[in-house]
């Protein structure tokens, strides 16, 4: 099972739930670069962990996201208006990010697997796999198809949510999806 | 494997995940070039702060003129300290101004934090209170 695979990379804790960094965020507001970094801190993990799935594990890509996202959080903290938690605002800014970044780079997927070109080796089902092929696999998915499996199935995000953000329809989500599971099935040698 | 075991086994994915310490130094850096609005409260919040004045007014003078066809029933004034909660009076003819009115003062607070030394906001935001504490002696004779 894959609970039961070594983890690759760095996971760390999640923030605290309810973490109280208010005073923290008001600070960084007024141009406190210290409060800021407590706050890179408490919140790094995690968005650093959603942007490198949606950028299909390239910890290089994660990286450059990952800092773009701080820059424009610090840029927007003064319109941060305290509506949603702190760490709720930067999650969402983080994920639109990298949106935004699989946007911009549109029809010229990099290192991604189309359906002609899947690898037809493996027999291993999908519950055996380990963590690091699944990562493997999820990388290699189409840039739009990993974006919706990403926020659908590991974020838990609904599709009206996926529709909204990626600026596509309900059921293209859900054929984005259904494609993405099959593609990941697939390179995972599951006869689904 | 069903749909609610590929989904228990996908949000096993879903962790924190540390990068390089030499990230932060790297945002660190970025910060100074980063432009940011901070001094100054941006034209559109300006604009719909003094939307949200003129609007809090206009209801006012509304209130005030409401106010202008009532019985005296006493003039024991409010408690100021009242004045900075959310308030909202049982009359439903005040309660757009109180919620226009908090609103306003809200704005105003944000835009004070951004902009401390700013005499024209710090003036707003008195006279809103004041409307406020106007507000709330309002309701209390209308009751």
């Amino acid at each position: 099972m894959i609970a039961a695979c070594p983890a690759t990379g760095t996971p760390m804790s999640p923030a605290p739930a309810g973490a109280n960094d208010t005073d923290d965020v008001r600070a960084a507001a007024a141009g406190d670069r210290q409060a800021f970094q407590r706050l890179y801190h408490l919140h790094v993990g995690r968005v650093h962990g959603a942007v490198y799935r949606l950028a299909g594990y390239d910890h290089a890509r994660a990286e450059d996201l990952t800092q773009d996202a701080f820059i424009r959080a610090w840029q927007k903290l003064p319109g941060f208006r305290h509506e949603s938690a702190f760490g709720t605002w930067l999650y969402r800014l983080a994920i639109n990010v990298a949106l935004m970044d699989i946007r911009a780079r549109g029809a010229d997927p990099v290192r991604t697997l189309d359906d002609e070109h899947l690898p037809e080796t493996g027999e291993t089902p999908f519950c055996a796999a380990e963590r690091e092929e699944l990562q493997l696999a999820i990388g290699q998915l189409p840039p739009r198809a990993r974006a919706v499996l990403v926020l659908h199935d590991i974020e838990g995000w609904r599709h009206e949510d996926i529709g909204r953000e990626l600026d596509i329809a309900v059921g293209t989500s859900k054929a984005q999806l259904h494609r993405a599971r099959s593609l990941l099935r697939k390179a995972l040698g599951e006869t689904a | 494997m069903n749909e609610f075991e590929w989904l228990r086994q996908m949000r096993e994915l879903r962790q924190p995940m540390a990068p390089p310490e030499r990230l932060w130094h790297a945002i660190d850096a970025s910060l100074d070039d980063a432009d940011r609005p901070a001094s100054a409260t941006p034209k559109t919040a300006r604009r719909r702060l003094m939307a949200a004045a003129l609007a809090a007014s206009l209801l006012l003078a509304g209130g005030l003129a409401w106010r202008m066809h009532l019985p005296a029933v006493g003039d024991t004034p409010a408690p100021l300290a009242q004045a900075d909660g959310a308030w909202k009076p049982d009359d439903p003819r005040l309660s757009g101004a109180a919620i226009e009115l908090d609103a306003a003062r809200m704005e105003l607070q944000l835009a004070i934090q951004q902009s401390p030394d700013s005499p024209a906001l710090q003036r707003l935001l008195d006279r809103t209170r004041q409307q406020q504490a106007q507000l709330r002696q309002l309701a209390h004779q209308a009751s």
